[in-house]
């Protein structure tokens, strides 16, 4: 396969997105399309991805450019840092420096077109939130709403003393 | 947290309306019929990603929502009810080529049918397969197939399969890229090893492909020569090698030859070999050596299998050799005259037997040792059997100097070298080395000193390939004696000096060359006593001085009988002038014609005494100069035979038309002198025996035996021979028998 050979990614509004074969692959979901159709070389190919929404389609699809240019580090685990920025490259920092809903969202595509790297990424952004937080903190940070009552609320707590003490 | 996509799919309306219907059933519907719709793409990637997505999405809803687990189950009931509907049916009805056609196009199909699931269910491979540590999509489908289809079909696919292999060994022409296809199935049903091929189709193949060629080897041995049945073996060989290559497993390659090898080789091999007119000893006796290449290469391949062969060629090479000697013993038989140590023919055939099969065991039995061994059995056992008067081993060393003399054999230094080799080589096989050593010695020494080597280098390059063969102790007298002779050399140019500075007197003295040797490198000779004549006398006193002066040690003692004399003669010719003779004689008998210059005639016993030799001396040396063919002294009576009463004058009537005469004389000295090897042997064997009890300190018969034999690489002394030498040490008291332990021997210091 060429490598300037280029194919569409369709978005779920049906925007189209040009994009190098080589750069898209990285998806295992695209991956499994193209690696069936060697023979016919010149058609360029779409490649319709309902469940991504154009605003996250174009945030992956930076993600994957950069991550060609300049390859994202493996992410350590436990992470060593909440802050992002010492845990992968400023780029990738940056990349995840947005508002939630946009971090899900980034989470679902990444799952969906299975893209490892982007899911490390994003999953260790949510995870970095979460970090050194008490649960309070945790629950004003996503809009959590306690449901518990006050003796399961115990119990909990009881069961994972462990986790505190650490 | 409120995560898009807010529609909830149930499992039945997710299922029956979107992937049965849009993914499924076109994809059984394809399955069924596709193969001649042609090759229209099943599914876009349009289809593909809308069921990936539903799939998707039902996996990913939250619980009670998340179907994963009933999405994997239906992955395999759909497997399993297309196989049961579909599949089973349709090979049931099939036999022979028709079933493998149908298996290899429904395990076509399976593949497709497996690879699309496979996708549309991604994503259960990715996390609700590895949480509940499952059988991925693949190994599932496959799993299924192995269990409803393979299992029930394998034993009748099997069959069809080996009875098409046998065609194909019959010549027919069969498709190898179904049977190819069928085996890669056999493979893949082992998912990720070889057990169900090897347990389903292998072993049954084995089974038949014994059956076969045992049947073929009934069949060709029946009707078949050695030669022809081993090129159908070959060729039956390299097929199935061929066969496994072109559509079977590499791992039956060597299974299937082993059987092909057994059946075919292996249990005929005594029948080839022995075949009557057409075996191993006809091939060899024919030289078809391109046969006997192939039998090499067949009978190599199984175990042991060139032990029996290299048997027939041992005794084959043996009985070739024999047959020489048995020629040689019916000749001498026959022949009437006196035998000499010389029989070049003979020689020449043994070498040549050796160097033919030497080669053919290089060039066709790949120099194996088995072969190597045959050889050296077959030539130990000719070499040391001797007919006639003389040993093989006196035979060889006359031989050698046959070719190592100067105008001996005409052959290039190349060719001599090359003669030399293979002669040493025969040489090996001699178990009394030491007697050829013996005779060699002998010859050598005359070589040397009737200065009749072809060439030095030769002489060296001969002792050294004997060095190599046996040791520096086999040949250090013989080395001693080249070393003697080039000493001599430089001596002779210092006395040649010594004379010149010499008195006045002296300068006239007989122009004289001496060569002074080490008595023990040398053979024996005899010391004949003799008066010299004055002249010859004051040459042997000027050396004296001269050698003396030098302050040597040395005892110097004269061999007259070895030394040559040249004489320059005048007998009376044509019209009263004198013609004058260059006479070439030995010592002995310059002093014998010197004793005629005064001209008077004397009996044999008058000149013994005159001489002060030892008539049994003079006797050979008169006959040499009355009764050869050279008459130079005359004899009355002039019969060929001296007596005490004969006598002698000058020949005047000598004449020759040559004026160089060199008048060749009898040897005092036998030839070689079979009593001194024995008195060797015993010397050696002693030694041998006081060395290894010195050693060992104590030792029963037995032991002492073998190890005395261990340690003698010149000849092969019998244990007769070996008890009579420990006799007479227990009588010279260096040993003694144990008194506590009956039959063993103790040192004694």
């Amino acid at each position: 396969m060429a490598d300037d050979k280029m194919l569409n990614l369709i978005s779920q509004e049906g925007d189209s997105y040009s994009v190098a074969v080589k750069i898209a692959t990285k998806s295992e979901l695209v991956k499994t399309m193209i690696d069936e159709d060697e023979d016919d070389a010149d058609e360029v190919q779409e490649v319709p991805l309902p469940n991504v929404k154009s605003s996250v389609l174009t945030k992956v699809i930076d993600f994957l450019k950069h991550d060609d240019a300049e390859a994202m580090t493996e992410i350590d685990k436990p992470l060593k840092s909440s802050n992002m920025s010492e845990v992968v490259q400023n780029w990738y920092a940056e990349f995840v420096d947005v508002d939630q809903e946009l971090l899900f969202e980034l989470i679902l595509a990444a799952n969906y077109m299975d893209i490892k790297s982007l899911l490390d990424l994003t999953c260790a952004t949510v995870a970095s939130m979460i970090k050194g937080k008490t649960p309070e903190e945790i629950r004003k940070t996503f809009n959590i709403v306690n449901d518990f009552t006050p003796e399961e609320e115990a119990q909990v707590r009881e069961e994972n003393k462990w986790c505190e003490e650490a | 947290m409120s995560l898009g996509n807010a529609k909830i799919i149930r499992f039945e309306s997710g299922w029956e309306e979107e992937i049965k219907v849009k993914a499924l059933g076109r994809l059984q519907d394809h399955l069924n019929n596709g193969a001649e719709k042609g090759q229209d793409k099943l599914f876009n990637n349009n289809d593909y990603v809308l069921t990936y997505t539903v799939c998707y999405n039902m996996c990913t809803q939250r619980t009670p929502y998340n179907w994963s687990e009933n999405l994997y189950a239906k992955h395999g009931e759909t497997i399993e009810e297309y196989l049961k509907d579909h599949v089973l049916g349709a090979l049931k009805e099939k036999t022979d080529a028709f079933l493998l056609k149908e298996l290899q196009h429904r395990w076509k199909n399976h593949m497709i049918m497996n690879k699309w699931l496979q996708k549309f269910f991604m994503y259960l491979d990715r996390y609700y397969v590895k949480h509940h540590s499952l059988p991925t999509l693949a190994i599932a489908g496959l799993r299924k197939f192995k269990t409803l289809i393979y299992d029930e079909v394998k034993k009748d696919v099997a069959n069809a399969m080996l009875v098409i292999i046998d065609e194909e060994r019959d010549g027919k022409v069969v498709d190898r890229d179904l049977l190819r296809q069928v085996v890669e199935l056999f493979e893949s049903m082992g998912m990720g090893s070889l057990d169900s091929y090897t347990a389903d189709l292998e072993e049954p193949l084995l089974v038949t492909t014994r059956e076969y060629y045992a049947r073929k080897r009934e069949e060709w041995i029946a009707k078949d020569s050695t030669p022809d049945y081993l090129i159908k073996a070959e060729k039956a060989l390299e097929d199935e090698k061929e066969r496994v290559l072109n559509y079977l497993n590499s791992h039956s390659e060597c299974k299937v030859l082993r059987v092909c090898e057994e059946e075919l080789l292996e249990k005929c091999q005594k029948t080839l070999l022995d075949k009557e007119g057409s075996g191993c000893k006809a091939l060899l006796a024919n030289d078809k050596t391109e046969d006997l290449e192939r039998m090499f290469a067949l009978f190599n391949r199984l175990d042991n299998g060139l032990s029996p062969m290299a048997k027939i060629v041992e005794e084959y090479i043996a009985f070739v050799g024999h047959s020489f000697i048995d020629e040689r013993e019916a000749r001498l038989k026959a022949e009437e005259k006196k035998e000499k140590p010389d029989d070049p023919d003979f020689i020449k055939k043994l070498l040549g037997c050796h160097a033919k099969y030497t080669d053919v065991i290089k060039a066709h039995f790949t120099n194996h040792p088995n072969f190597q061994k045959a050889m050296k059995e077959a030539f130990t056992d000719i070499m040391n059997r001797s007919v006639g008067s003389y040993t093989n081993a006196e035979l060889l060393s006359t031989f050698s100097d046959r070719i190592l003399k100067a105008g001996g054999e005409k052959m290039s230094e190349t060719e001599v070298d090359s003669s030399l080799d293979k002669l040493v080589e025969l040489f090996s096989y001699l178990d009394d080395k030491d007697f050829f050593g013996e005779v060699f010695r002998n010859q050598l020494a005359k070589r040397l000193l009737n200065q009749k080597s072809a060439s030095d280098d030769l002489e060296k390059a001969m002792i050294s390939k004997l060095k190599v063969q046996v040791g520096t102790q086999f040949t250090s007298k013989m080395e001693g004696m080249l070393n003697d002779l080039s000493t001599a050399l430089e001596h002779e140019k210092a006395f040649k000096e010594f004379r010149e500075n010499d008195s006045e007197k002296s300068r006239k003295v007989l122009d004289t060359a001496v060569q002074v040797l080490t008595t023990g490198n040398w053979p024996t000779y005899q010391c004949p006593e003799i008066s010299l004549p004055n002249q010859m006398q004051l040459a042997v006193d000027q050396f004296m001085r001269f050698y003396n002066a030098e302050g040597t040690t040395r005892r110097v003692k004269w061999f007259y009988s070895l030394g040559t004399v040249k004489i320059k003669a005048a007998f009376p010719g044509k019209e009263g002038k004198m013609s004058t003779y260059d006479l070439e004689v030995a010592t002995l008998q310059a002093a014998a014609i010197m004793a005629f210059e005064d001209g008077k005639s004397y009996t044999f016993t008058e000149l013994a005494d005159k001489l002060m030799m030892d008539p049994k001396f003079l006797k050979p040396v008169m006959h040499s100069l009355c009764c050869g063919k050279y008459k130079v002294i005359a004899k009355n009576p002039s019969t060929s035979k001296i007596t005490d009463k004969d006598s002698f004058t000058v020949n005047k009537k000598f004449k020759s038309p040559n004026k160089k005469v060199k008048i060749p004389m009898a040897s005092l000295d036998a030839n070689a002198n079979t009593k001194k090897v024995e008195e060797d042997r015993s010397i050696t064997i002693d030694a041998a025996l006081v060395r290894i009890m010195k050693s060992r300190k104590t030792l029963d018969h037995q032991t002492l035996i073998a190890e005395v034999l261990s340690q003698l690489h010149f000849f092969k002394p019998n244990a007769k021979q070996i008890k009579k030498r420990i006799e007479s040490l227990l009588e010279r008291e260096y040993l003694e028998r144990s008194e506590d332990n009956p039959g063993h021997y103790n040192y004694l210091a």
